[in-house]
């Protein structure tokens, strides 16, 4: 707790340091992964996130230390190269492009490691921390790499920013775009660096091999809650965020534990909650609306059977003989019964239930919905009498009351189902 | 049957195009006349949406040219619209029909602008054209096929563009709404626009258009309806590919480069 008030109350100008890095990287990754996602490279990211490393070392056996504008230049350069290469062998050859991304991500990643265990061994002093480039040390960051990694993430924001409707339509509709004359090539070119740019922002602070996890997963995880980019942006950089800023203060609080590793654990929490219970498409939500349904379905039945019983002049059913009805669902129906009371559909006195006049009316909606659709059935699908019971039961539950006029219109206000049965409708509505 | 005529608004010279090593294309040479509704059909594979990319210079010509407005692409473009197949895109894209509408009015508006009032409301309007208004918040995806292939038409609309390339408007659309663009097309055509259109039905094609294409890898036939939709020109068009041009493409295929190519 004490290290958490201490962390959050940015009193000390180093976690202050961090946090803004950490920020700043977090939301450029996430506003390029979103565009990255939505263009379907996402292959591509992973394999640039690997493909830096051997720039890294290169950089380091250079330099011979862990000077922030050597590393950024090797990372992009190899980082670079290796989309370049991917774009040339996937033209020239006939090879599949994801064939050819997996073996240039294993090629790039492979080099890297040779690299660095060669650069482990010569036992130079000044490289330890090298490690950290692979899953990344928030903390390890000072005040020159900030500004390095600092200024590279807050020019990826704004070029994105000046290019959203560009990359927009781009990403939408290539070929429209070309039609209307942008630059589709050089755009590509832009965006590929920044891409490759977005990678290198985050080497040391999240290490090369989680930093496609950190373009990806927000952007995915936010398309689970909005369907519209500004929006989809929005969530990705503040999902991109939490998850950036909770892996900094994991390596604060506990020391030597990389920072990489935790931004992903964080990250697929929320891709996970996000799955589960967004409003949208979560499973949950889809889980509800399906239970929603089948007690819908349950209502409409008994009303059903409460309007037969009209229909058969009764005044309406004893109690007991609908809960007999829907064996193996008596709390079920019991629950039901008291909510349809509840609405005005039904009385329910002295253990006979009876409809309300609302109940009747709705009764009659759901029998006209399943009579005209068996009507529409043999008349224009050509559907034996005998055989359209069975979707008719199906559909009366979810006919809305646009398809009803449709349907109505098109059969011409019939008054009589297949089956000769009438079709009932409210006397004071046409 | 080709016929050329003078001051065409679309002027296609000897065009020949290749897909790498394959000829799709062979020295198409046609002229069409402004505010026209013109018709272009095919068999499938017969080359008709290449036509249309080349000229708008989406894909690369071996060899020849073609000219809009007497002039190079680039000059007009802002006159050029261009509708793609429907199929050509992800209508996953998180955005609503209103969003694609308006791209229509990005290359007026040029770079760092934002859409604003004034481009909504032109967006709104096109939407209306093609009786969509009612959808424009709706996400692209939970659209009818045939509704957002009118969102794709209304975006055309809303680049206020003088020619009007359309790959296949009627696919998946149903029989009133086809009707219903033909007569927004023809609107167009009667105020000097120009509107040219991929179509595959010949029956209905006899009845739309005022000038037809008949395009099977090589030009069949391009001049006035009535003049052109013969029984004859239509086997020629329809018959299977010409068997020496398919020969002869194999051959190409098959020699490890293309010698159409400069
Ligand atoms: N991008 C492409 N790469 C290679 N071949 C293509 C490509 N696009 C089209 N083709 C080929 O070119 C021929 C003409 O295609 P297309 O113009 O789409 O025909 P149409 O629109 O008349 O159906 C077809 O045989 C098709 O397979
Ligand atoms: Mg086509």
């Amino acid at each position: 707790m004490e290290d958490f008030l201490y962390f959050f109350s940015f009193q000390d100008p180093n976690v202050l340091m961090v946090v803004i890095g950490i920020s700043l990287l977090s939301i450029s990754a996430a506003m390029v992964g979103t565009f990255t996602f939505l263009d379907k490279k996402a292959l591509v990211g992973d394999a640039i996130s690997h493909a830096v490393l051997p720039g890294v070392c290169l950089a380091f056996m250079f330099s011979g230390n862990k000077n922030p504008y050597w590393i950024v230049s090797g990372a992009f350069f190899t980082g670079a190269l290796s989309t370049y290469v991917i774009s040339w062998v996937a033209r020239y050859t006939k090879l599949k492009e994801d064939t050819v991304i997996a073996s240039v991500l294993s090629i790039f990643f492979g080099v890297g490691i040779v690299l660095m265990t060669q650069l482990q061994q010569t036992g130079n002093a000044s490289l330890s921390g090298l490690d950290h480039f692979i899953f990344g040390n928030a903390i390890s960051i000072v005040r020159e790499d900030l500004w390095v990694y600092g200024a590279l993430a807050t020019c990826i924001i704004v070029v994105l920013l000046v290019f959203y409707k560009e990359f927009k339509v781009m990403v939408f509709n290539r070929s429209f775009a070309e039609s209307i004359g942008l630059p589709v090539k050089r755009l590509d070119f832009v965006f590929n660096s920044l891409m490759v740019l977005a990678v290198v922002t985050g080497i040391q602070a999240i290490g090369v091999v989680l930093m496609a996890a950190l373009l990806i997963t927000p952007a995915a995880a936010a398309k689970f809650w909005t369907d519209r980019l500004s929006r989809l942006l929005f969530l990705a950089v503040l999902f991109s965020l939490i998850s950036g800023i909770s892996g900094a203060y994991i390596s604060f609080s506990l020391p030597h534990m990389p920072t990489g590793p935790w931004v992903v654990v964080v990250l697929s929490i929320i891709a996970f909650l996000s799955f589960f219970f967004s409003t949208k498409k979560g499973i949950l939500t889809r889980w509800v609306s399906r239970r929603k349904y089948q007690s819908k379905i349950h209502r409409d039945h008994i009303l059903k059977a409460l309007y037969q019983a009209e229909e058969h002049d009764k005044k309406g059913l004893p109690q007991k003989d609908i809960v007999d009805n829907f064996p193996g669902k008596v709390v079920k129906t019991h629950r039901t019964l008291r909510q349809l009371k509840k609405k005005g559909y039904i009385t329910n006195d002295r253990e006979l239930v009876a409809l309300t006049s609302t109940g009747n009316s709705e009764a009659k909606r759901i029998v006209r919905l399943h009579r005209l659709w068996e009507l529409y059935m043999t008349e224009y699908m050509n559907i034996a009498p005998d055989h359209v019971h069975e979707s008719a039961e199906k559909f009366e539950h979810i006919i809305t009351p646009e398809l009803e006029r449709q349907l109505d219109k098109s059969l011409n206000f019939p008054k009589e189902d297949p089956h000769q049965s009438i079709i009932p409708r409210d006397q004071n509505k046409p | 049957m080709i016929q050329h005529i003078e001051n065409p608004v679309v002027e296609v010279h000897d065009l020949m195009v290749s897909y790498g090593q394959n000829p799709v294309l062979w020295n198409v040479d046609l002229s069409l006349p402004a505010g026209s509704l013109v018709g272009i059909l095919g068999p499938n594979g017969a080359g008709k949406s290449t036509l249309i990319k080349a000229i708008m210079g989406l894909v690369e010509a071996n060899s020849g040219y073609s000219k809009l407005f007497d002039q190079e692409l680039n000059q007009v473009r802002n006159k050029v619209s261009y509708v793609p197949q429907r199929e050509s895109v992800d209508w996953d894209f998180p955005a609503s029909a209103l969003d694609i509408v308006m791209m229509g009015t990005y290359h007026h508006l040029g770079l760092l602008k934002r859409p604003g009032k004034k481009e909504k409301e032109l967006a709104m309007d096109c939407l209306d054209k093609v009786n969509m208004k009612n959808f424009a918040g709706r996400q692209i995806s939970e659209l009818s096929g045939g509704q957002q292939q009118r969102v794709f038409i209304a975006r055309a609309l809303a680049q206020q563009a003088e020619l009007y390339f359309m790959d296949e408007p009627f696919a998946g659309v149903d029989m009133s709404t086809e009707k219903a663009l033909i007569e927004l097309f023809r609107e167009m055509t009667a105020e000097g626009k120009t509107v040219i259109v991929v179509h595959h039905d010949i029956y209905s094609a006899g009845k739309y258009f005022d000038w037809l294409i008949m395009l099977n890898m090589h030009l069949v036939a391009s001049g006035p309806t009535a003049e052109v939709l013969t029984e004859e020109l239509l086997t020629k068009t329809y018959g299977g590919k010409l068997s020496t041009l398919a020969d002869l493409g194999e051959i190409i295929k098959k020699s490890g480069f293309n010698p159409l190519k400069d």
